[in-house]
């Protein structure tokens, strides 16, 4: 029987994070200041990350040593197994052999508490006493809480009020790890107050919570901000998980085909996939895929441009995937790609075409993801599932060329606090509104006239 | 007759409602309603109806900005409602 886990000792995990920004083929353009359009400095962020971690931000070295303080807390569940999907390959039938990285074993069950855990001692090193940050429905505050806990720093999390209140599992995980889990907007800080002023119900959204984190940063010199995604230094942090799977494929002698992860912010497919663009740009006959929702195609649909970001140009950006300032939407487009979540790293290297960017409406995700559930037993993050729904197409493309693949995949984490969203797939609530003509064109017509918001 | 209806937001990862979608931006929807939307119903001419072109503009026709971008432009936020509460 062949083995289903390959582990590494824990004398064996790696030593050092790889930053692909030193293999860059062609170099990236800095990120310029929106006042002076000048490339952006570290004393500009300075108010709100340490300048340790800046270093990182702007850092060309290829390997960057993990200190021993960050390694003592990896091991708690670092390194993490590498396993072989025998059951889903089974049900697919493909001549195909899927590994995965088991990243849901860490304690808030997800990859985020890589860099969660690195950005804690950095600000702890550099002398801060409290992180303040924002979540959505809480997987990167939930990481973060851990992180804070670990050093001893005070950890105060801003939660979009709408999750806050749908979603109190990872809120309960967050007070349990002694943050403080206030809902946005709040009474914490002028920004939030001024919403609540205009309407006390507001649910908030991401940019009140960012704008509330930031506030509660500046006006705190003991304080810094911390972000999971999207920043050079934290797919640096995630690494370590690509560099891991590296060392465990060594161990039995296999090399994937194609490496698989989903994306939103960046920093879960770059913890795995990064280590194998650098093999890329190295010479290896190797597919890298992102998979990214349909409802956000900020990597599939865009064009790559360097654009100001208003027709007064007082907004320059980072060269990215954008409409340009001229652009008036196509319907199905336009709100995704309005999206600029993706971090600029995978943005370039998309634009190289060393990655390539796929779209993945979410019921193909939920079915893949139970899919996988029903072979393989672990209920998987709606994240992942992205990545699940990339693996059965490739799967399925193997089988119809008759050609054997090996598979590389992130399972970046476990959906346990997620099942609303699986009750929701299962209840037949995550479906298409396939509704008559007429019955929309009554609807319209009842909200004519009405006063426009 | 939409306002119930239910999505799994990519932004905040979880599930939300359209009702929730067509406020996120305060007076605006969120930018992305028409991406995430148009596949279960046809949005775009439903929010056409409602917002005037002002606001259509606003919403979906403004370019976004990067991260690093948007947080030196909250930094510089915070900073000008600080002094003036000083």
């Amino acid at each position: 029987m062949d083995p289903v886990k390959v582990f590494l000792d824990e004398s064996e995990i790696p030593r050092q994070w790889y930053n692909i920004l030193a293999d860059m083929p062609t170099p990236m353009s800095p990120p310029l200041h929106p006042g002076t359009g000048q490339p952006i400095g570290p004393d500009d962020l300075a108010p709100v990350f340490p300048m340790n971690l800046i270093e990182q931000e702007v850092s060309s070295e290829r390997w960057i040593d993990i200190p021993e303080e960050v390694l003592e807390k990896y091991l708690i569940w670092r390194p993490t197994p590498l396993c072989r999907a025998v059951n889903f390959e089974r049900f697919l039938d493909a001549p195909v052999q899927i590994y995965y990285k088991n990243e849901g074993v860490s304690p808030p069950g997800s990859h985020k508490p890589n860099t969660a855990i690195a950005q804690a001692y950095y600000n702890k090193a550099f002398g801060i006493k409290r992180l303040s940050t924002e979540t959505g429905a809480g997987q990167w505050g939930s990481a973060l809480s851990m992180a804070c806990q670990m050093f001893g720093l005070e950890c105060r999390v801003f939660m979009v009020k709408v999750s806050y209140e749908q979603k109190p599992y990872r809120r309960i995980m967050m007070m349990t790890w002694g943050a403080n889990c206030i809902p946005s907007p709040s009474d914490k800080t002028e920004a939030g107050r001024k919403i609540l002023a205009e309407d006390p119900e507001c649910p908030g959204s991401l940019g009140i919570a960012i704008s509330e984190a930031i506030e509660d940063t500046v006006t705190d010199e003991n304080a810094r901000y911390s972000l999971g995604s999207v920043l050079n230094h934290v797919l640096l942090h995630q690494t370590i998980n690509g560099l891991e799977a590296q060392k465990q494929l060594e161990k039995i002698g296999v090399y994937p085909d194609i490496v698989v992860g989903c994306t939103g912010g960046g920093s879960n497919f770059a913890g795995l996939c990064l280590p194998f663009v650098r093999d890329k740009i190295n010479g290896k006959d190797i597919s890298i895929v992102a998979a990214e929702p349909t409802s956000c195609p900020s990597l599939t649909r865009g064009s790559f441009a360097y654009d100001f970001g208003d027709t007064i140009m007082t907004t320059p950006l980072l060269p990215m995937y954008t409409l340009g300032h001229e652009f008036v939407p196509a319907p199905i487009h336009a709100g995704g790609l309005r999206y600029h979540g993706m971090a600029p790293i995978m943005s370039h290297l998309v634009k190289e075409d060393i990655i390539e960017a796929r779209a993945y409406d979410q019921i193909e995700t939920f079915d893949a993801g139970v899919r996988w559930a029903r072979t393989e037993g672990f209920i998987s993050a709606p994240e992942t599932n992205h990545a699940i729904a990339a693996v059965v197409q490739e799967a399925n493309r193997a089988k119809e060329e008759g050609k054997e693949k090996v598979i590389l995949f992130n399972w970046s984490g476990h959906g346990l606090v997620d099942l609303a969203a699986y009750d929701a797939f299962l209840s037949g609530k995550l479906t298409k509104y396939d509704l008559p003509d007429d019955e929309i064109q009554k609807s319209l017509k009842s909200i004519e006239g009405l006063p426009k918001p | 007759m939409y306002d119930h209806l239910d999505i799994r937001c990519p932004r905040l990862g979880g599930e939300v409602t359209f009702a929730y979608c067509q406020r996120e931006g305060g007076d605006l929807p969120c930018p992305r309603i028409l991406a995430c939307w148009q596949p279960y119903f046809p949005v775009e001419t439903y929010l056409r109806k409602k917002l005037t072109q002002t606001e259509w503009d606003r919403c979906f026709n403004r370019q976004p900005k990067d991260k690093v971008t948007t947080l030196i432009e909250l930094i510089e936020a915070a900073k000008k409602r600080k002094s003036l509460q000083d």
